[in-house]
């Protein structure tokens, strides 16, 4: 090899290794994303911009393919209102997602691992259009003909709810179901339950034994409420409440549901500005007096609605009516007691 | 005691051709322009892109582990921040044109300046290494910043060479090469000449001039009085052009260089303070249990990080070298010393040498092996874009020998106490061969407290 | 002023020296007299440092921890025992075992949570750090050990 032709290699070499890396690192990166049909989703915390791409979308019966990852901590993806289960988002690794939908609507999709104090506000639509329609169904379309019981009883959630009598101590269901005492059939329908908050249903019930044969104290009434909180739920309603509580609730309210979560004492120093309303503490399940003042549809109403800037995230577009249903039966535990959930 | 490397077999012709050396430098330049890349347009996440893993684990690794202690400046002959610039300097990549590029001949595209004379120290490597040091929790933990920073010194190595003779950037400004020449006085392999007085009667010297065989010494070094390791980078240049195969490759004692008296210098002395007084540092931030001190470190323009950049600062330019200079005071006073305290302060100064060196590979080993697993999935995923190209992107992450490093840690800095223990010794004998050797002693021991300080400060922090 | 008469013989130092550093190296550390005792920890997690950060159990304890998260998904990996946990906001996460194994250990995050993560480390001595006394003994030992090379060195060069 003469030098003039060995020098020429060795420039042929450099060149090609410099601009065959960049082009390769770029060539690389389409090829992959044609593969898998799809370019990068990435996940930050809600103060650094949240879900980039925001906005989705897709078409019914076709399979939307996204690839997940994180740009800082450890978040996770759940669409709102469906089955899927939820797929953690890890950072500087991709996860590989396919959703098919097969009704048209506007999707929410959420973070589901808590990454920060907003981190409820990481959320992101999917516009899914039918196959014939070219047109959205609008919302109120998509939404059930009924809408949500605060609303059918004219319950205004934002309004104080006090009880007026509380027990001595913790109300317990099997206690309740012992006394003997046959609850008439009115007060232990699911819509009285829902309707009625546990302070109005002991009113009532106190007011029905007053003249029974056996003495009521003020408590064994107390456990009958609890006794009739526990015939409108079940042990696996209560199971996927303590589920959806913990990975929901609990950061702000506690584990113990006393408002005193890790989260708590950030959410009261948010600055208006950030908010958009004045955050409050939040609430403590374990208060007695407020708990057992509210009805569940009322509770129900302030996890679909949230806290109009208070800092509670509204829940109405990620749990499902039967989601939301049991998550408020599980509440309850902070203030009776069940076999259902030890 | 010195044994001649080129009487081996394969490594004469290995080192007088030009192609591997080559070889060595285009992979190591592709890696360098992976990490520049991935560090401009990967992900963000530092343990998942290639910049971060490959530069601060993989890379520090093999410097601070292997290459230094073993080969010395080893890696400065085929790094490949200076060599885009060189070939442009040179007008070739591969063969050399002729004559040296000192002069301006060639093909080549420089300038050719000489480096200002003022400036012929490392004082500006030792500020551009306190600056680099000063925003480690930010540079090695963001791909971007790592990028730019890569992507810097090459533009400011390419820049240099376009303006400056030979490899000025090399010399006197890049802020690893600092180190890498300080620690390679202990590396047990060194370029020398056979015979000096060969070199006193040649002319013209080709070596320093260049020939048709090779370049003249792109470091500014005479190879016929090279002496010691610091800043001679392996490049074997000058054992291609020498026509007289004077140049070779020794085996020698680790340590050698410190032996000699000559040539110890201010801008090399607090060149040891910095390194010492930085692997204190990142010990503290880095390996310690404060998580306030990591968030100062890391929140760059914030008030907490003024206070930990000027105590930082402090420590590496005032307090070491300051205790220091009481210890080198007492042992003058103790021993009833003459000699000038500046040169004494110098001379023991490169007792620190040893010590450092030790420091930062019990640092490193630390560092190193609890990350290392990071470095299967980057190889898969350099960019954090999923990809797997070796199918090793889904390891996980797991620390590696966490039950024997601690031990080693200790060894090392065991070592390097009684290295840097038996250099004091020596340098006192020679500072003071006039006074009595028992006052060497007096002398010696403040000197050592100091080590001793050190050492057990490192103990504690890495250790305890 | 030191005179080298004054210092012992080299062979015999050499080897009082080597004695006492092969015993600080070797020698077993004493057990502990303390009955081993069951231990809560409560160690929070956020960004980027635990809460405490420096623990302190007896060898033979029974160490329950509770791992809490304060912001974001954090980790938690032993050194040395190899447990590894995970925590999330809201969902504490508990562990517990007997902490046998002697010595100071780190513990780090194992969940990436951001650009400090692989510096978040606490640490856990379970016992006094023998290593790190072991250390010390032998740091003051190798001073002592350089004092003889300057009397042969002396000896040596008097005429």
């Amino acid at each position: 090899m003469t030098a003039k032709s060995a020098e020429r290699a060795a420039r042929l070499l450099v060149i090609g290794l410099v601009a065959g890396l960049a082009l390769a690192v770029f060539a690389g990166r389409w090829v992959v994303e044609t593969r898998h049909g799809a370019s990068l989703l990435h996940a930050r915390i809600a103060e650094a911009g949240g879900w980039t791409p925001g906005d989705l979308s897709a078409t019914v019966g076709k399979p939307l393919h996204l690839r997940l990852t994180s740009d800082d901590v450890m978040h996770g993806f759940a669409v709102g209102q469906t089955d899927w289960p939820a797929v953690d988002v890890l950072p500087g690794k991709a996860t590989d997602v396919t959703l098919t939908f097969d009704r048209p609507g506007t999707y929410t999709f959420y973070c589901t691992r808590w990454c920060g104090l907003n981190h409820w506000r990481m959320r992101g639509t999917i516009e899914v259009r039918g196959p014939v329609e070219d047109r959205l169904q609008t919302a109120a379309e998509l939404a059930t003909t009924t809408p949500p019981s605060y609303v059918t009883l004219g319950l205004d959630i934002d309004a104080p709810h006090l009880a007026a009598v509380i027990p001595a101590r913790k109300p317990s269901a099997a206690r309740g179901a012992n006394l003997g005492v046959t609850i008439p059939a009115a007060y232990l329908t699911q819509d009285y339950y829902r309707a009625h908050s546990p302070a109005k249903i002991w009113q009532a019930l106190r007011v029905e034994t007053r003249h029974g044969a056996s003495l009521l104290t003020d408590d064994d009434v107390w456990d009958l409420v609890a006794f009739v909180w526990q015939s409108n739920t079940s042990p696996e309603a209560l199971a996927e409440g303590r589920a959806l509580y913990a990975s929901n609730c609990a950061a702000c309210h506690g584990e113990t549901g006393a408002g005193d979560g890790v989260m708590a004492a950030a959410l009261g120093q948010q600055s208006h500005a950030e908010t958009g309303g004045d955050t409050k503490a939040p609430v403590a399940f374990t208060d007695a007096t407020s708990m057992l003042g509210a009805s569940p549809a009322l509770l129900q109403g302030k996890i679909i609605r949230g806290g109009m800037g208070t800092g509670m995230p509204y829940w109405g577009p990620i749990f499902t009516e039967a989601q939301t249903w049991a998550l408020v039966d599980y509440l309850w535990t902070f203030q009776f007691e069940t076999e259902y959930a030890p | 005691m010195r044994y001649d490397l080129i009487r081996l077999p394969l490594l004469k012709p290995l080192l007088r051709s030009r192609w591997p050396q080559l070889l060595f430098q285009i992979i190591a330049l592709g890696g360098f322009v992976l990490a520049i890349l991935a560090g401009l347009v990967g992900t963000p996440v530092g343990n998942h892109n290639f910049s971060i893993v490959f530069v601060w684990i993989a890379w520090w690794a093999l410097l601070m582990l292997i290459a230094v202690p073993l080969v010395g400046r080893g890696w400065c002959s085929i790094c490949p921040i200076p060599v885009p610039g060189e070939w442009l300097q040179r007008g070739a990549v591969l063969k050399p044109s002729g004559r040296g590029p000192s002069a301006g001949s060639g093909r080549g595209l420089s300038w050719g300046r000489r480096w200002p004379n003022r400036l012929r120290n490392i004082w500006l490597q030792n500020g551009a290494f306190a600056l680099v040091a000063l925003f480690s929790a930010v540079v090695l933990t963001q791909p971007r910043v790592t990028g730019i920073m890569l992507a810097a010194f090459l533009f400011i190595a390419v820049g240099t060479s376009l303006i400056f003779e030979r490899r000025a950037f090399c010399r006197y400004l890049c802020p690893v090469g600092g180190f890498i020449g300080l620690y390679s006085q202990l590396a047990p392999v060194e370029v020398r000449v056979k015979d000096p007085a060969l070199c006193v009667a040649h002319t013209p010297k080709t070596c320093y001039l260049g020939s048709d065989d090779g370049y003249g010494c792109p470091w500014q070094v005479f190879p016929g009085r090279l002496m010691k390791n610091t800043y001679c980078g392996m490049c074997g240049e000058c054992l291609r052009t020498c026509p007289y195969d004077n140049v070779t490759v020794n085996l020698r004692p680790f340590g050698a260089d410190l032996q000699h008296p000559t040539g110890r210098r201010l801008d090399e002395a607090f060149k040891a303070f910095i390194l010492l007084g930085s692997v204190l540092a990142y010990s503290a931030v880095m390996l310690g249990p404060w998580g306030a001190l990591k968030s100062a470190a890391y929140a760059v323009g914030t008030a907490a990080w003024l206070g930990y950049a000027l105590t930082f600062l402090s420590l590496i330019f005032g307090l070491l070298p300051g205790l220091f200079w009481i210890a080198v005071r007492a042992g003058q006073v103790f021993a009833r010393s003459n000699t000038p305290t500046r040169q004494t302060f110098i001379a023991f100064a490169y007792a620190l040498i040893p010590l450092g060196l030790a420091a930062w590979i019990a640092f490193s080993l630390a560092f190193v092996f609890a990350n290392l697993s990071y470095l299967w999935p980057a190889l898969s995923d350099p960019f954090g874009w999923g990809w797997n190209l070796f199918g090793t992107t889904s390891m996980a992450w797991t620390p590696y020998l966490t039950r024997v490093i601690p031990a080693l840690q200790t060894l090392a800095l065991l070592g390097g106490l009684m290295w840097a223990s038996a250099t004091v010794h020596q340098i006192a004998g020679e500072q003071s061969p006039s006074v009595g050797h028992a006052s060497g002693l007096s002398q010696s021991l403040p000197v050592i407290l100091f080590c001793l300080l050190v050492t057990l400060a490192l103990l504690g922090l890495l250790v305890g | 002023m030191i005179s080298p008469h004054v210092l012992p013989s080299t062979l015999h130092a050499r080897l009082a020296l080597a004695l006492a550093a092969l015993a600080v190296a070797f020698f077993p550390a004493p057990t502990s007299l303390a009955a081993p005792t069951d231990r809560h920890i409560h160690l929070e997690a956020s960004r980027f440092a635990y809460v405490p950060a420096v623990i302190a159990v007896s060898p033979g304890d029974r160490v329950t921890i509770e791992f809490e998260a304060a912001d974001v998904v954090h980790g938690l990996y032993l050194d040395g025992y190899r447990l590894n946990l995970i925590a999330e906001p809201g969902q504490t996460a508990r562990l517990t075992f007997v902490a046998d194994r002697p010595g100071t250990f780190r513990f780090r995050c194992s969940v990436t949570c951001g650009p400090l993560h692989p510096f978040m480390i606490g640490k856990l001595s379970v016992g006094p750090n023998w290593l790190l006394y072991r250390a010390i003994g032998l740091s003051f030992l190798s001073v002592i050990a350089g004092l003889p090379l300057i009397k042969r060195q002396a000896l040596r060069d008097t005429p």
